[in-house]
């Protein structure tokens, strides 16, 4: 059975007066809202409930998301489903479950990601769909937390749940769930995540059976379809405006994948004929034998895209209209982008940051003055050991924030881990786990240098009180710091280090699993910055002071990058002598900067020779 | 004089609330009931003068000496607007060593509804060049694992007096667990530097994570300086009008009011402290209608402040924020969007959007005259008839063609007729305030249909009709001086403070012995704040609450704590936290283990209240004129009603428009008024 999406155009134009548009937006809106904060509120692992590391939205009927998250995550999570229950077989009351990715074509990209869908019954009838997913802390595997850099296929990822019918009639089918939760390395936190998810979703159909029966389902469907169509408006005319007739290439590239095959590059080709966009993005590296293949939905660029083109319209809901603005998308079978079954993808997040960061070197290809600089991927560790006393196992979590890119109107975001996925207090960590935070500060220096600098990573000290334990590790463009754009230079390096300025001083792999930590051992973490923007001699004196003064940037990266002469005694700006080396000492640039300034030839063509560079 | 003898001699008290164009005075004599009102123009630049006119004003109306007051009690909105609009003051942090850019970093997020390409991280009010790093260290449980370094405070002291910085404040890592380190740099910075105004972290907010807790105190400190010479100038300016042995008394954030001399050292907690007193005032109005359930919403010219009361007490909520920042002290569990009688609509995206951008005071919506041209929600309920162009009995005349201009302009955008956008400009409105509602209730497992609605404020009686028909409430009561409501809650409001403490119990509860040092200890801090506030035993309830949630889960529910720190009460306790977790979540985990989280206990200090005189209609026709009303796509007749001549027991049918000094309330057709005998109309739909 095939089940395709129909492109919301071909729907019936709208019709619904602008009060009722706006009402059913908000309505929208606000369920959303409701099933975030009731998440938030009850799930137990912290990946949901403080880094809320989760996803809700609402389809209609005919499978168009009427609102996701702002957040390039995913694909369409409701067509699987359709495949294994078609809708004659659906009832009131049903849940169904599964992480399947490849089975659902990257409708998820990595098996903890758990999807939950409700169908929305009016008079008998399926108008819509309601969903929710989430990243659970550990799904069995061979290692706690199941995405680990060891893994070298998906079974060694955790439990594959094919789609299911969890609930019937709302009613939790317990044989199910004890499965599933017999797999996990911490059932009590699986089991109430499921029963949060559960009641998430329920609140989401109680909702959406509310808008559709306030103003009827046709109403409402011609609002949805409204709803739809301003986003796309938009989307496409700015996509088009963005990408005249021509063609267009970018790559980026990824350190490693954990078991040497790095470097890595993305490869897009962007080609407008002025009524079509087409993305080639089949001249990608091969899949990896390390779990950093992204198993990339067909929707994920156009959704980077569409975010991007919407950035100042808050007022426009991320929905089907941010989701059909590339119209045909190529992918290679082996590819990084579309890896065969069974590859690894527990560390995909590594690779999906850099189709990120490669459409917006598409847009600063074609327009250097809109291009946004890059940011490395959202870096992490977990500590996993054992309790003193009670032996029980414990998993300390860590996401630690990188530096974002600076964009052509604002310094990138310091010390960001990934939109609306939040910390763990210092003070909860020290509660919770044997573990003591030495140093948690901004990693100076670490922004690329520009008229807009990009944003800081951070320092972090972590001493193990508790017994011998194992680490994993995430740290992504140390080789390959993230780049800068149109003058602008590229972010910094991390590093992860164990036992810094003492005789054991070791310095960690950046991609691993089952690193040992020795009860005193302290794991120093800095992580790496974001790319700049613009000349760093065009920056403003007083900014690159207050950065100083704030320890964004030292006194010697003040002179050496933003030619800024800072007297740290009296707390200001040697104002002739910082004219005059800007004068002096002005660098010409290229568009991009990564280890030296390339055009967009030289640029494209670097990506092919890395390796060599690379061993060199 | 203790405030017992007070509240019973024959002495008056003053009631104060600051708004953004009028500040409100009322005088009441506590033994009578008798009321006199003032109202004179704010002065947004320094909100004392106003404050003062004011007190003049209505001492000459009531022609009482200033010697007879006894309380003067206050609701103000320095310290909400400094934060707000960032205009705190210079100060300075000093925090444990390592932790310099916990305010720079927050919680590493960029906000869930952003969009990560166009976000732009916020200024701190706290910029980390004036953070300063002290050698020191406590563990989770409070045992000291670093001592503190005197010399690294008396050389940040140094550097701060050189910044010409007076307020400083100190959070350090686990000072909720033990505050031993900020107490000692608290001695040690005022021997430097007496001056210094100081704000510790262990006081202003005594609980787990640094982010909010450092957030916390620093705002605290940003509004320190300003709160406290503001306070200084009521003061003087008090004594000046020769009132001197009043007590001057500021509402908090939590619904209670306070000493100034608390309000200096913590003036963040008067953060909500207006919209606060205007909650305490609507459940005074509705408890004269014997309703314990109540919804109140308080529309004011920029925005609209919601908040739930189910049984005596508003909620109180820790997790809430000003602005951009948290502020994790208990306030009242106020919701706020940006809607209003000023709110401007506009063409969005193929919509109607009405709000968050406000035409204010100045210029106003289009038909006040001012040079407003945009289309607001006032000119919409002018446009379809809900006010009369004559309001104040004629004090105001509104300009109807203006308002008809504006609409008309917005109607031609859209390709919508003039009365259907003026209609539109209401349910939108009314729908985003509905949105709100659904916030504080449903969202919270409480079912709206149960409740009333107590719309005050200006323009909260206009649309009260409409919203609790749309969400099928129970009744809705309009107050009598329904638009000046937080003065009256100024003068019933009881003292209040809220002492609370993180402690980490898990199951199987073995050892309470923790726990009940713990009661003793904020009983003894809770029973020394009352008697500083010169209240006697018999006065003082000490009401308890714990914060429990699952094993694994990150948020609390705080739930009423009885009796003593037994087992039995835990039990009793960890029952109600299942049937809460059920109520507001749909489900609760019986087979998990719950976990205590932490302690508070509000003391309370009850004032007598006033025995307010129910106003007597004057005799006459109240019946003062009629206009026509746009009603489902038609127009039909409306009857105008004074409300000060409406006498007991009147029945009004709708559609009615019932006028007063302060507000205009509009019962829709289908809908009854009737005039209780305490003055509140309570209207309800006809069946």
């Amino acid at each position: 059975m095939n089940i395709s999406v129909s492109k919301a155009t071909s729907l019936q134009p709208a019709s619904v007066d602008p009060i009722t548009l706006e009402i059913i937006r908000g309505a929208l809106r606000s369920a959303q809202l409701e099933m975030g904060s009731l998440l938030e509120r009850t799930a137990m692992s912290p990946v949901i409930r403080e880094k809320q590391d989760y996803f809700t939205g609402i389809v209609d009927r005919d499978l168009n998301l009427l609102i996701g998250t702002r957040m390039p995550s995913g694909g369409r999570v409701v067509p699987p489903v359709l495949k294994q229950f078609p809708i004659s077989e659906m009832r009131p009351g049903d849940i169904f479950l599964y992480n399947d990715c490849y089975a659902t074509d990257g409708a998820v990209s990595h098996s903890p990601d758990m999807v939950f869908v409700n169908p929305v019954f009016i008079d008998g009838k399926v108008e819509g769909f309601v969903f929710a997913w989430a990243h659970f802390l550990d799904i069995g595997g061979s290692h706690p937390s199941s995405t680990t850099p060891d893994t070298e296929n998906i079974f060694q990822e955790g439990i594959i749940i094919p789609v299911v019918r969890l609930c019937e009639n709302g009613v939790i089918n317990d044989d199910i769930l004890r499965i599933f939760i017999r797999n996990s390395r911490f059932t009590e936190i699986v089991r109430g995540d499921t029963r949060s998810m559960i009641a998430a979703v329920q609140l989401g159909e109680k909702r959406l059976r509310e808008v559709l029966g306030r103003y009827g389902t046709e109403t409402a469907h011609k609002a949805f379809s409204a709803l739809i169509s301003h986003t796309e408006q938009t989307v496409t005319e700015r996509m088009h405006a963005a990408f005249p007739p021509g063609q267009y290439k970018f790559a980026d590239v990824v350190d490693d994948d954990g078991k040497g095959s790095g470097p890595l590059a993305i490869r897009m080709t962007m080609e407008s004929d002025g009524e079509s966009l087409v993305l080639d993005a089949t001249a990608s590296d091969d899949q990896t034998d390390g779990p950093i293949n992204f198993l990339m939905s067909s929707v994920i660029p156009s959704m980077v895209f569409g975010l991007f083109m919407t950035a100042d319209k808050p007022d426009l809901l991320p929905n089907e209209g941010l989701l059909q603005c590339i119209d045909d998308l190529k992918l290679r079978p082996g590819s990084l982008l579309k890896p065969k079954f069974p590859a690894p993808l527990g560390q995909r997040a590594t690779v999906s940051r850099r189709v990120h960061t490669t459409c917006y070197g598409l847009v600063g290809v074609a327009d250097p003055d809109a291009g946004h600089a890059s940011s490395s991927a959202y870096s992490l560790g977990k500590i996993s050991g054992l309790r003193e006393g009670s032996e029980k196992p414990y998993l300390k979590t860590m996401g630690f924030g990188v530096g974002q890119g600076a964009r052509p109107y604002a310094d990138g975001i310091d010390a960001v881990y990934y939109i609306a996925q939040r910390n763990f207090p210092i003070e909860f960590s020290e509660m919770n786990f044997p573990v003591r935070i030495r140093r948690y500060g901004i990693h100076r220096d670490s922004g690329g240098p520009g008229r807009w600098r990009g944003g800081c990573g951070i320092v972090r000290e972590i001493e193990l009180l508790g017994d011998d334990a194992s680490l994993m590790l995430r740290l992504t463009n140390c080789v390959h710091p993230p780049f800068g754009i149109n003058g602008g230079m590229s972010g910094r390096a991390g590093r992860f280090t164990m036992n810094p300025g003492t005789p054991q001083e070791e310095m960690l792999p950046m991609l691993a699993e089952g690193v040992p930590m020795r009860c005193g051992d302290i794991l120093r973490v800095e992580t790496p910055g974001g790319g700049g923007v613009g000349h760093p001699f065009d920056r403003p004196v007083e900014l690159v002071l207050r950065d100083v003064l704030g320890e964004f940037i030292s006194v010697e990266s003040a002179l050496e990058d933003y030619g800024v002469v800072v007297d740290l005694d009296n707390d200001e700006v040697d104002l002739a002598a910082t004219k005059a080396i800007r004068r002096d000492r002005r660098w010409s640039t290229k568009l991009v900067h990564r280890n030296g300034y390339y055009d967009e030839d030289a640029w494209y063509e670097a990506s092919y020779n890395l390796k060599d560079a690379h061993h060199a | 004089m203790s405030l017992d003898e007070l509240s019973t001699d024959p002495t008056f008290s003053l009631a104060i609330d600051t708004g953004g164009t009028f500040t409100d005075v009322s005088l009441v004599d506590r033994s009578t009931g008798q009321e006199w009102k003032a109202k004179v123009p704010s002065t947004p630049d320094d909100p004392s003068r106003g404050f003062v006119n004011g007190v003049r004003s209505v001492l000459e109306l009531a022609n009482v000496t200033p010697e007879r007051v006894s309380h003067v009690l206050h609701g103000t909105t320095v310290a909400t607007n400094a934060i707000l609009e960032m205009r705190g003051a210079e100060c300075a942090l000093l925090t444990t060593r390592g932790f310099k850019h916990v305010l720079e970093i927050g919680r590493h997020d960029i906000p869930r509804q952003a969009n990560m390409f166009s976000w732009v991280k916020p200024q701190r009010p706290i910029p980390p060049q004036r953070i300063f790093e002290i050698t020191e260290r406590m563990s989770f449980d409070g045992q000291e694992i670093t001592p503190l370094s005197e010399e690294d405070i008396r050389e940040a002291a140094l550097r701060i007096r050189a910044k010409g910085i007076r307020s400083v404040a100190v959070c350090y890592l686990h000072s909720y667990a033990n505050a031993a380190h900020e107490r000692r740099t608290r001695e040690i910075l005022l021997e430097e530097d007496a001056s210094f105004q100081i704000s510790l972290s262990s006081e202003v907010l005594p609980t787990y994570r640094e982010f909010e807790r450092s957030m916390t105190t620093a705002l605290n400190a940003y509004v320190m300086p300003l709160v406290s010479d503001y306070v200084g100038r009521l003061e003087e300016g008090l004594r000046a009008e020769r009132i001197k042995d009043a007590r001057l008394l500021l509402v908090k954030s939590n619904g209670g009011v306070t000493g100034a001399a608390t309000i200096r050292n913590e003036p963040v907690q008067t953060a909500l402290s207006g919209p606060a007193a205007g909650v305490i005032g609507a459940r005074y109005t509705g408890d004269l209608s014997g309703e314990q359930k109540l919804i109140t919403l308080d529309i004011g010219g920029t925005s609209a402040d919601i908040c739930l009361i189910d049984g005596a007490e508003p909620a109180i909520t820790t997790e809430g924020s000003v602005g951009t920042w948290p502020v994790h002290v208990p306030m009242i569990a106020i919701h706020t969007i940006g809607a209003g009688g000023g709110s401007i609509a506009y063409s969005a995206s193929g919509g109607l959007a009405v709000g968050p951008a406000s035409a204010g005071a100045v210029p106003g919506p289009a038909c006040y005259g001012r040079g407003g041209i945009e289309a607001t929600v006032t000119d919409a309920h002018l446009v379809l008839g809900h006010l009369p162009e004559h309001l104040l009995r004629g004090a105001m005349t509104l300009d109807k063609d203006a308002a008809m201009r504006a609409v008309e302009r917005l109607a031609q955008k859209l390709g919508t007729g003039l009365y259907e956008t003026a209609r539109g400009i209401i349910d939108v409105a009314n729908n985003n305030m509905i949105g709100a509602i659904r916030v504080v209730s449903v969202e919270k497992g409480y079912d709206p249909k149960e409740f009333s609605l107590l719309p005050f404020g200006g323009a909260g009686p206009l649309h009260g009709g409409f919203i609790a028909r749309e969400l099928g409430m129970k009744s809705i009561i309009v107050g009598q001086g329904c638009g000046v409501l937080s003065s009256k809650g100024l003068l019933i409001a009881d003292l209040r403070s809220d002492f609370s403490r993180t402690l980490l119990l898990r199951s199987p509860y073995d050892d309470l012995s923790q726990l009940s040092v713990l009661f003793s200890e904020l009983q003894v801090q809770a029973m020394a704040w009352l008697k500083t506030e010169g209240i006697s035993p018999d006065q003082a309830e000490l009401r308890w609450a714990a914060a429990f949630r699952y094993e694994n889960q990150g948020y609390e529910l705080d739930v009423p704590w009885e009796g003593a720190a037994n087992r039995e009460s835990l039990m009793a306790a960890i029952k109600r936290f299942h049937d809460q977790h059920r109520q507001l979540y749909s489900f609760d985990q019986k087979d998990a283990p719950v976990e205590l989280a932490g302690l508070r206990v509000s003391a309370v200090g009850r004032l007598k209240k006033p025995d307010f005189k129910t106003v007597q209609p004057d005799a006459g026709d109240a019946r003062t004129g009629q206009q026509k009303v746009y009603h489902a796509g038609g127009w039909i007749d409306c009857p105008i009603y004074d409300r000060s001549l409406l006498a007991t027991d009147t029945i009004i049918p709708g559609p009615a428009i019932i006028e007063q000094m302060d507000a205009t309330t509009f019962v829709l057709a289908g809908q009854i008024c009737i005039v209780e005998e305490s003055g509140n109309l309570i209207i309800r739909e006809q069946r």
